[in-house]
């Protein structure tokens, strides 16, 4: 069997490709926005409420990070409309599953990140009469957003690798093009390595940035 | 609810679930040992050694798992003529997946090992080989362990996506019987807990070693 490579082809895909790429960014950054601020709630609810509330913010994490996101995806999929009665569309399961995978691992972070503010600042904020709301808004999420930032940049790049799984729903993210289209043309070599090499181009520079951001951080908090 | 139809086919969901064990557990194994062997040649002072070795691992690491398995079952066979087994296929793409992130879990560890442990093997004459042997990798293998653990538990959810290009593990033998049984939620339940209590049992394997290790390097 001989294969002919074309990469002429890729010429005549690249809008499709182009706009599954959109889909893959809306998606992975809607997911990524949203799940940060989710996941920093989760850290807040599990540290810093009482018994019970902890305790289901505590499971809900466990067990989005101990199962699969395909499986997570996929229940979102079938199992919402026969549960809820609502239809949920691609989009809403992907970015639904996603966010809620993002909001797990960004709980974790904070909640690491929670650990490096003294428990003085606490007394601090009662002797100066700071009401626990306020507390958390000015004094835990600006120094717990600063600790947190490096991993919180690493996980929105793992979300970001994650969203080809979407591709599973019919989302037509780039993965879903990029099978599409090296089944439709024969090219899986050309094809594949394209869309491969655009998630590296975005992948990559991210995860340089995690580093840096992280000299920066400890070199300012002198950590 | 009606988990009748997941249990008179809990023989399906059984063998998905033997495929997904076997296909971790091989993975994680042969990981293990080659990300080890990467994260020295990684670090090797000859740039022709590092730089391909770094090269693999930024690719592996930077591009979506899902993508690294598709390119393979696609690319694979067409590039070098071969047909291999589905599930040998699987196994070959999660190990160099996985390799890549445990070589870099070894060379954080091995980097981690303070500079002046060197100088004191110089200073006690100690040769290169002697200094690795007996001062570096007792003390990185140890650090490394946690890391390792997780990524081995992270392996175990990925392998779920060679369901997606019909290996028939646990992930594709339940979408094949909730389409069977039009009964999605119980059977995507049961796959979702069955995923849960295997992480759930090695993450608290990963805390009593993590404690262990912790316990050994505040031993030091």
């Amino acid at each position: 069997m001989t294969y002919t490579f074309d990469f002429a082809i890729l010429w005549k895909f690249l809008p499709v490709i182009g706009s599954g790429l959109l889909i893959t960014l809306q998606v992975a950054l809607a997911s990524i926005a949203v799940g940060a601020v989710v996941g920093f709630f989760l850290a807040y609810i599990r540290n810093y409420s009482s018994f019970i509330p902890a305790a289901i913010a505590t499971t809900i994490v466990e067990f989005l990070r101990g199962v699969p996101v395909l499986i997570q995806l996929f229940w979102v999929f079938f199992c919402f409309p026969v549960i809820f009665g609502i239809e949920t569309s691609p989009f809403f399961s992907a970015f639904f599953a996603l966010m809620m995978y993002m909001a797990a691992i960004c709980s974790e972070s904070f909640r690491s990140a929670f650990a490096t503010i003294e428990k003085e600042q606490w007394d601090a904020s009662v002797a100066l009469g700071i009401p626990g709301r306020v507390m958390m808004l000015y004094v835990i999420l600006p120094q717990s957003l600063l600790r947190a930032a490096p991993t919180l940049l690493s996980n929105a790049v793992s979300v970001f690798k994650e969203s080809a799984i979407v591709s599973a729903v019919g989302m037509a993210d780039m993965m879903f093009v990029g099978r599409n289209v090296s089944s439709a043309t024969g090219h899986p070599i050309e094809v594949l390595t394209l869309i491969a090499g655009v998630y590296f181009v975005i992948a990559f520079p991210l995860t340089r940035a995690v580093s840096v951001v992280e000299g920066r951080i400890l070199h300012r908090l002198k950590l | 609810m009606d988990f009748h139809s997941v249990i008179s086919n809990a023989g399906q969901l059984w063998s998905g679930l033997i495929i997904t064990l076997e296909l971790s557990a091989l993975t994680i194994t042969i990981s293990v040992f080659t990300g080890f062997i990467v994260a020295l040649l990684s670090i090797s002072p000859y740039k022709v050694v590092r730089l391909p070795i770094r090269t693999y691992i930024e690719i592996f690491r930077c591009t979506p798992a899902l993508v690294q398995v598709v390119w393979f079952f696609y690319c694979v066979p067409v590039l070098f003529n071969v047909f291999w087994e589905p599930f040998t296929m699987g196994v070959i793409v999660f190990s160099l997946n996985l390799t890549a992130y445990n070589a870099e879990a070894y060379r954080a560890a091995i980097q981690a090992v303070p500079g002046a442990h060197g100088d004191a093997a110089v200073a006690l004459g100690l040769k290169r080989t002697q200094y690795y042997r007996f001062v570096v990798f007792p003390q990185a293998l140890r650090l490394a362990v946690p890391v390792l653990l997780t990524n081995s538990i992270g392996m175990i959810q990925q392998s779920a996506l060679v369901a997606l290009v019909a290996v028939n593990d646990l992930m594709y033998e339940s979408k094949a019987l909730a389409s069977q049984t039009y009964r999605p939620v119980e059977v995507f339940t049961t796959a979702a807990a069955i995923y849960f209590v295997i992480s759930l049992i090695m993450s608290r394997v990963v805390e009593f070693v993590g404690k262990r290790t912790r316990r050994l390097i505040d031993a030091r």
